[in-house]
């Protein structure tokens, strides 16, 4: 292993680890630590890290950031206006209850923070926590499980139609002079069988400095389930980023995703969805927007395990200065999900010759019967559109500014709730500007 | 009002148009018809401003100015108007906004006042009423799925928004049926005025029963080689283009 990462997963290794803190979740985070400690940090040498590089981090210190305060003032100006949601809030990885809203409000639908929720723990919690997200599988994941200090946990109860969204508000707020502030969330989303919602989770950052956020959820739709989930990045210019999501959809639910990268100095999303039930649906959107020396990487999975399943994705990046993306979309088609139709699309625009995507579409199938499609297109704006705008008199750079927008606003548009979709639109203009 | 004077013009260095002159007067309607690869479609995106091609000798003038220099948005702003043959889809812009962007664009170029979303809806929704279209496409993507026929009525519709003082229609009838080329041509014929000029490209002699040119000229292998009135027209439908590609060799 390179010498310097080392240094990195030294000092990461010092971010404290308390084994007093969760007790029910005891064994887990004791068997992650174990895990961790022998995985270390991935170099470019790495496969699924070979476009990323962490070496910028190898020189950081690390502090465990701690809560910090935020005013409601400070928080309402991240927000979406006009979006009715239920939010819980988290600043630098710590509950807030101050900003949350009272998180019984809605019937049916049970929002508390983990560190309460693991004190008695229900049945449905310890069953599902950690089931999903593997230590030995992805190092971050690992690093997360042990060093956690709090997180969201939604449980959408049987058939029940969530009445307002819930907004998970992850705050990063940076004070720590030259060191990187880190910290890590953890959430678990559970929606029974019948029941439908939005779920979103936000990452935003509150003033300027170094942050790490590992951020990591595990999300379970159950048959006939209907889940839409958003993930939206907004740090600012100097957070690293990483999160681990994992899905498991069972037979005949829905669940959509959509991932929303604005923000951020460093990106890496790990979004796996395992379909383990026949005739469900899955949808895998995105939009990452670039700018200045922002990096960006987004690997996706889907698993196609059981028979008559659709799955369509599309990922969009829109590249400026001298931004780089990174996108890899494995779709694994098990050997007895015949009738398993997938579509992936990865549509890039560079708007600079400086910008840069390394695009890896992954395709492994083994059943017979199947539609399973990819394509990737990277390239400047078209000229014949941008020539109809131009002879109707909308002069050139306004006519870039507009294709460019609505190539990225297709993204957005697909989420249902339109309030949502307003805000996010106001912030991709704000980021085009 | 548009002059044309012996343009040349060529592409990946294959000659298009060899020497076309043409001059159109405030109230007239000229027709250019010819065969395939003839330069029809050069000649109006030459006029618009794109830029793929080659301009290799003489001048378009417009109000007695030349315009090859202009960009296309300058060429909008001053007046010029293209009905594309192949009008684009742009997915995620709607045709409302579209529009307005345009109008306000030009407006704003000219030194006028632009107009609100409340009053330009006001008034695209009274120009869609005129074209008995319904108004529910403004909302979607411009000229997203639209059927062959929607798009060339979407052209009129934003040509009579836009109200320019010349317009080239660049095969507008292509593939529409009689309904739809009435309707387009009922657009088209509002906005004649004795202040307004058109120049109506079209591969079949079937428009100009419903926009009656005053002038008709043959455009063959990059030159005009025959002009007249709206007999011309006829008298190519009755004999095609062959009598008359005869005659040119004969004269060679």
């Amino acid at each position: 292993m390179n010498g310097t990462l080392e240094k990195l997963d030294a000092a990461l290794a010092g971010i404290q680890f308390d084994p007093e803190l969760f007790p029910a979740l005891r064994d887990k985070r004791e068997k992650a630590f174990q895990v961790h400690q022998g995985l270390g940090i991935p170099t470019t040498k790495h496969e699924e890290w070979k476009y990323t590089s962490l070496r910028d981090l190898s020189e950081a210190y690390f502090v465990a950031a701690g809560p910090k305060q935020v005013s409601a003032e400070q928080l309402a100006s991240t927000g979406y206006p006009g979006w009715e949601c239920v939010q819980i809030v988290f600043v630098n990885g710590h509950y807030c209850e101050e900003l949350s809203s009272p998180l019984q409000e809605q019937a049916g639908v049970e929002i508390r923070n983990l560190c309460c929720a693991t004190k008695d723990p229900d049945p449905v919690f310890m069953d599902h926590f950690g089931s999903l997200i593997q230590p030995q599988k992805n190092t971050f994941a690992a690093l997360n499980t042990v060093t956690f200090t709090c997180g969201a946990y939604i449980r959408i109860h049987k058939n029940v139609k969530a009445q307002k969204p819930v907004h998970i508000v992850n705050l990063s707020v940076p004070d720590y002079n030259d060191a990187v502030g880190y910290n890590a969330v953890r959430h678990l989303i559970i929606a029974e069988e019948g029941s439908e919602a939005l779920v979103v989770e936000s990452y935003l950052s509150i003033g300027e400095g170094k942050t790490l956020s590992n951020a990591a959820a595990e999300i379970f739709v159950a048959p006939n389930a209907q889940l839409e989930h958003v993930k939206i990045q907004r740090e600012n210019i100097d957070a690293y980023h990483i999160a681990n999501t994992e899905v498991r959809q069972e037979r005949d639910s829905t669940f959509k995703t959509y991932g929303v990268t604005f923000g951020g100095k460093l990106t890496r999303n790990d979004l796996n969805v395992f379909l383990n039930g026949s005739n469900l649906h899955s949808r895998m959107d995105g939009i990452v927007v670039l700018s200045g020396q922002q990096h960006a990487d987004n690997h996706t999975q889907l698993d196609h395990a059981f028979p008559h399943c659709d799955s369509f994705e599309v990922y969009k990046h829109v590249l400026r200065d001298k931004s780089r993306a990174v996108f890899n979309g494995k779709i694994y088609v098990h050997q007895d999900a015949q009738k398993t139709d997938a579509k992936q699309t990865n549509q890039t625009l560079l708007l600079s010759p400086d910008a840069a995507i390394d695009t890896k579409p992954q395709l492994e199938i083994f059943a017979d019967d199947v539609k399973c499609t990819h394509g990737a297109t990277v390239g400047y704006l078209d000229q014949a559109p941008l020539f109809y705008l131009q002879a109707r008199g909308i002069p050139k750079e306004k006519a870039e500014a507009m294709m460019v927008y609505a190539f990225a606003a297709d993204i957005l548009e697909r989420i249902s709730d339109h309030k949502l979709v307003e805000g996010l639109e106001a912030l991709l203009y704000e980021k085009l500007d | 009002m548009l002059e044309i004077q012996d343009l040349h013009a060529s592409i990946d260095d294959k000659d298009i148009l060899r020497g076309v002159s043409l001059t159109v007067k405030p109230g007239e309607i000229h027709a250019i018809m010819g065969p395939n690869g003839s330069g029809k479609s050069t000649l109006a995106s030459i006029i618009a401003g794109r830029d793929d091609y080659e301009i290799k000798g003489g001048d378009i003038l417009f109000e007695g100015e030349s315009i090859l220099e202009m960009a296309p948005e300058e060429r909008a702003h001053a007046g010029l108007f293209l009905a594309f043959q192949y009008p684009v889809e742009i997915p995620g812009v709607s045709n409302l906004y579209f529009l307005r962007a345009a109008f306000n664009e030009t407006r704003k170029a000219r030194g006028e006042q632009e107009l609100d979303s409340l009053k330009f809806m006001n008034l695209a929704k009274e120009k869609a009423s005129l074209l008995g279209l319904d108004t529910s496409f403004f909302q979607r993507g411009v000229n997203e799925g639209f059927s062959g026929g929607e798009k060339k009525r979407n052209e009129i519709f934003q040509m009579a928004v836009l109200e320019p003082k010349f317009a080239v229609l660049d095969e507008t009838d292509s593939g529409l049926d009689i309904d739809a080329l009435k309707a387009v041509a009922d657009g088209v014929n509002a906005l004649r005025s004795a202040d307004r000029g058109f120049l109506v490209i079209t591969h079949y002699q079937r428009l100009l029963n419903y926009i009656v040119p005053d002038f008709v000229h043959i455009l063959m292998d990059g030159k005009i080689v025959k002009s007249g009135g709206k007999e011309l027209a006829l008298e190519l439908e009755a004999n095609g283009y062959a009598p008359l590609e005869a005659e040119l060799a004969g004269a060679r």
